[in-house]
């Protein structure tokens, strides 16, 4: 592939800046559905919900994954920003803690009652654990 | 009077004392190092939340055109009845005035609110330790609904106040192993109790560090908030010249740098998130955008706040081992001075002694 048409990307947690290279494309969870972005994509703002950050063809790896349970993105032409809250590599996940939060989702859930806040919350502990689950189980 | 065999054990333990407070002096410089590149490392993430969001203000109509002010639940500004104050202190002690100064910033403000109702929150074990003894824990009460028309009976758990002041939490070890998500997890519970309007605002109690000599215990006001990118510091305790002196000696000697990181370049780097001049395409309106990011917005800063309270806490550490390992060097030639003194009075009166016997042969 041509070296202008890579997008440079940067994956930024609030610890530390975790990624700031360049890449084919990258695969981002948006809380309205998975989607792509290549070089040239559209000015977009978007947030992200949980699941997988997958970076193609960065640093000359093949397909790099990271696991997040929120996040903020900003898309130019030439260049992605990632904002996520604890990205892991899917080999860091730990698997019982994931399991046990859903089960706390799942509590969460039927100890909400009337609240509907509560529903959301539950919702939102369930969803992250699953895509955890999900990621650690899926390979490369 | 000490004889020399005295004077000699006593130089020699507090030869070993200058010996331990030297190597915790050399630890606490080297945490602090590794603190600072933390606090650094999360720069990044807090400036270009920052910018984002002043930049979506601009963009949207988040703004009330009523009133001007945001219309977002963290910018409500209600009278301030009850505080929620949550004190950042250190783990450990042998940090000189550390500690004591933030206790004593936190007891300033609990004594310039007299009147109001006040839950605390100590971060760190110190602040932890005392106010667990002087003031009385928060106790909720679980009560179940008879309301009829429910499914089942809930369990609901209400807060019953007793005292004007009472504790409500503590999270000891937070600092010690400082990560991300438990620092978001209370940042997100606080956030929750000022919406419910179970508190109405949210001070902070910290040490700010910029670096080893642009250092102060600050009051910071968390929320509401105000305006974006802007620290709300509304009291400071400002170290004395001897104080910032001290602490810039035993920088250099410990070999770590006086002046602040140099962050320009990163900083406009991350300045430009989100700020482009283009017309983005909004995943959800920017108004929902605003609202998922400001959250993060408040529990970054807590973050930071807790990042930089570690860096000054070796920092105050640092220097306290410094000005010991010093005291210890001062002890240690006061008392050769004294033992060489004690060593020639008796040789000299030996051969006072000699001299006189010899003269009476």
């Amino acid at each position: 592939m041509a070296e202008g048409s890579k997008i440079r990307v940067r994956l930024v947690t609030p610890e530390k800046v975790l990624v700031d290279d360049t890449a084919d494309a990258v695969e981002l969870p948006a809380t309205s559905g998975y989607m792509e972005v290549l070089y040239g994509h559209a000015p977009l703002m978007a947030e992200l919900g949980s699941g997988d950050v997958t970076f193609h063809g960065l640093d000359g790896t093949e397909v790099t994954r990271y696991n997040v349970s929120w996040g903020f993105v900003e898309v130019l032409p030439e260049r992605v920003t990632i904002l996520a809250n604890d990205a892991l590599i899917p080999s860091a996940i730990d698997v019982p803690r994931a399991k046990e939060q859903r089960e706390r989702g799942e509590a969460l859930w039927n100890q909400a009652g009337d609240s509907a806040e509560a529903y959301v919350e539950a919702n939102r502990v369930i969803h992250e654990a699953e895509a955890k689950l999900a990621s650690a189980a899926s390979k490369g | 009077m000490a004889s020399v065999l005295d004077l000699r054990r006593r130089i020699r333990s507090v030869k070993s004392t200058r010996q331990i407070t030297k190597a915790m002096k050399m630890v606490s410089a080297a945490r602090l190092r590794r603190a600072q590149a933390r606090a650094m490392a999360a720069r990044p993430y807090a400036q270009m939340i920052t910018s984002v969001l002043t930049s979506l203000i601009r963009r949207t109509e988040v703004i009330d055109p009523a009133t001007g002010n945001l219309r977002h639940p963290l910018f409500m500004a209600r009278p301030e009845k009850k505080i929620l104050l949550i004190v950042v202190s250190g783990d450990r002690g042998f940090a000189g005035a550390f500690n004591g100064n933030i206790l004593k910033a936190a007891y300033q403000f609990l004594g310039a609110n007299e009147g109001k109702e006040f839950d605390l929150e100590a971060i760190g074990r110190k602040a932890t330790d005392q106010f667990r003894r002087r003031y009385p824990a928060a106790v909720r009460v679980e009560q179940t609904s008879e309301n009829p028309a429910d499914f089942e009976p809930m369990t609901i758990s209400r807060r019953e106040r007793k005292a004007q002041i009472e504790v409500v939490g503590d999270h000891v070890g937070m600092l010690e192993k400082l990560n991300a998500e438990n620092v978001f997890e209370l940042a997100k519970d606080v956030i929750a109790r000022f919406v419910h309007e179970e508190i109405d605002a949210c001070y902070l109690v910290y040490n700010e560090f910029k670096s080893v000599i642009q250092q102060r215990v600050v009051v910071e006001r968390l929320l509401p908030l105000f305006e974006i990118g802007k620290q709300q510091i509304t009291g400071a305790i400002e170290p004395s010249k001897e104080e910032r002196e001290a602490a810039a000696e035993a920088a250099v000697s410990a070999g770590v740098s006086l002046s602040a990181a140099d962050t320009a370049e990163a900083d406009t780097e991350a300045k430009k998130f989100g700020t482009a001049e283009v017309d983005y395409i909004y995943d959800e309106s920017a108004e929902e955008l605003f609202n998922g990011l400001l959250p993060k917005y408040v529990a970054s800063m807590l973050f930071h706040a807790l990042a930089e309270s570690v860096a000054a806490e070796h920092a105050a550490r640092m220097t306290a081992m410094d000005s010991a390992t010093n005291n210890a060097s001062d002890m240690i030639d006061s008392y050769t001075l004294q033992m060489n003194r004690l060593r020639q009075a008796a040789i000299t009166k030996e051969i006072i002694e000699i001299v006189s016997g010899a003269a009476a042969v």
